[in-house]
């Protein structure tokens, strides 16, 4: 039995207060593998490996099943927002 | 005069052309010899046939690349980047200077400006300026052909091959990929029972060597897309690790279960710099991506 992606939402969005969150199963429907892209103010004055952490114990009890677990991003709502507007394309002149 | 003495055909066997690729081999380098020899003796059987590759081959080349003596002498500049600007990125032979002026290589190439960069940076002071004839033609005969007539031209001139093309000489040809090291083992064998925590060891490990990935698989052979990515990116690094495979049930056995409580962190691979985990594969690519692996390597 595998985790759903609505459990790992659910899991994150509660212990973590994203502003935005994007859980993508890629395991091919048996649950055992995740990306994710995570905002939250959380990670504020965190580093990378400590981000990763704060997610992985959020999801320590779905990580039991889960094989892969790949966080793509792990952010600050201020770092997002810099993102989307580098990412934006530029309004023509 | 004296140098078409010293013209002997001693340096006919050792003339072939440096790799291109390591996989190839050179094996179906023409020999070259008819060049050399005093007077182009006829060959009464061969010159019979009515297919003879070797001659209408180099009379293309001959027209493909300009001589030696005519190439025009370019300094590589000292900075990288600069080099792609400067030289072509393209199929060719190219000729490689030193500060005196000294031909030193003749190499041949299916990225000159790359190559060049390579030279620069493994032995930068030998690499002054280079001259490079651009081969349109992708054969690889014809690219030989044509570093062919480059090195006969300068031992024409000079009755020496350049010192970086002798035989035995390894300065210049990319060295055979070193052999990858064994992955480490963390205990004698599953049978053997261990006098300390297997943490202990772990703990020992990371910290007497500066970079540990353990992997799942071995690191000529790992076994997961992510231990592969990580083992793809500490090769392209160059830098020096140990790789312990938390697969292996034999020597690592339990390895993983000790491991995710000594990191507090779940999952593999791990990465460990200094005896300190820096991440899985995420973190690695993505520090790989900011350019910021160098600086943690050299710490």
């Amino acid at each position: 039995m595998g985790v759903t992606k609505e459990q790992v939402e659910a899991s994150l969005t509660s212990k973590l207060n994203p502003s935005h969150l994007e859980v993508v199963d890629t395991s091919g429907g048996c649950g055992a593998s995740f990306v994710i892209e995570i905002v939250s103010q959380q990670f504020e004055g965190k580093r990378l490996l400590e981000r990763h952490r704060v997610v992985n114990s959020a999801l320590e009890e779905e990580m039991k099943e889960i094989h892969a677990l790949s966080i793509k991003k792990a952010l600050t709502p201020e770092q997002w927002k810099k993102q989307q507007e580098a990412e934006k394309p530029k309004p023509a002149a | 005069m004296a140098t078409i003495i010293r013209l002997s055909p001693i340096h006919t066997p050792s003339l072939s052309p440096p790799r291109l690729f390591s996989s190839h081999s050179s094996q179906n380098t023409p020999n070259i010899s008819f060049y050399l020899r005093p007077k182009p003796l006829s060959f009464p059987s061969t010159s019979l046939k009515p297919y003879t590759p070797a001659r209408p081959r180099a009379l293309v080349v001959t027209s493909a690349v300009k001589s030696l003596s005519e190439t025009d002498l370019v300094s590589v500049p000292a900075e990288g980047e600069e080099i792609a600007g400067k030289l072509p990125s393209e199929t060719g032979v190219y000729a490689v200077f030193d500060q005196n002026g000294d031909l030193q290589f003749v190499g041949l190439s299916r990225n000159i400006a790359a190559s060049v960069l390579v030279h620069r940076k493994s032995v930068p002071e030998l690499c002054h300026a280079v001259k490079v004839g651009i081969v349109d033609e992708p054969d690889r005969a014809v690219l030989t052909e044509a570093w062919k007539s480059w090195m006969e031209e300068h031992i024409k001139a000079t009755g020496k091959v350049p010192p970086g093309n002798e035989s035995g000489n390894a300065t210049w040809v990319r060295q055979p990929p070193r052999k990858k090291k064994p992955d480490l083992r963390l205990t004698p064998g599953s049978h053997v029972q261990l006098t300390v925590p297997l943490e202990q060891l772990v703990d020992r490990l990371v910290k007497e060597n500066k970079v540990v990935a353990f992997i799942k698989g071995s690191r000529s052979a790992p076994l997961c897309g992510f231990s592969q990515r990580v083992v793809g990116i500490l090769e392209n690094q160059g830098v020096d690790y140990e790789s312990v495979d938390v697969l292996d049930e034999e020597y690592n056995s339990g390895l993983r279960e000790t491991l995710k409580s000594y990191s507090n962190w779940p999952t593999f691979p791990q990465i460990f710099v200094n005896g300190e985990l820096v991440g899985g594969c995420d973190i690695l690519t993505s520090m790989h991506e900011k350019g910021e692996l160098a600086s943690l390597f050299q710490k």
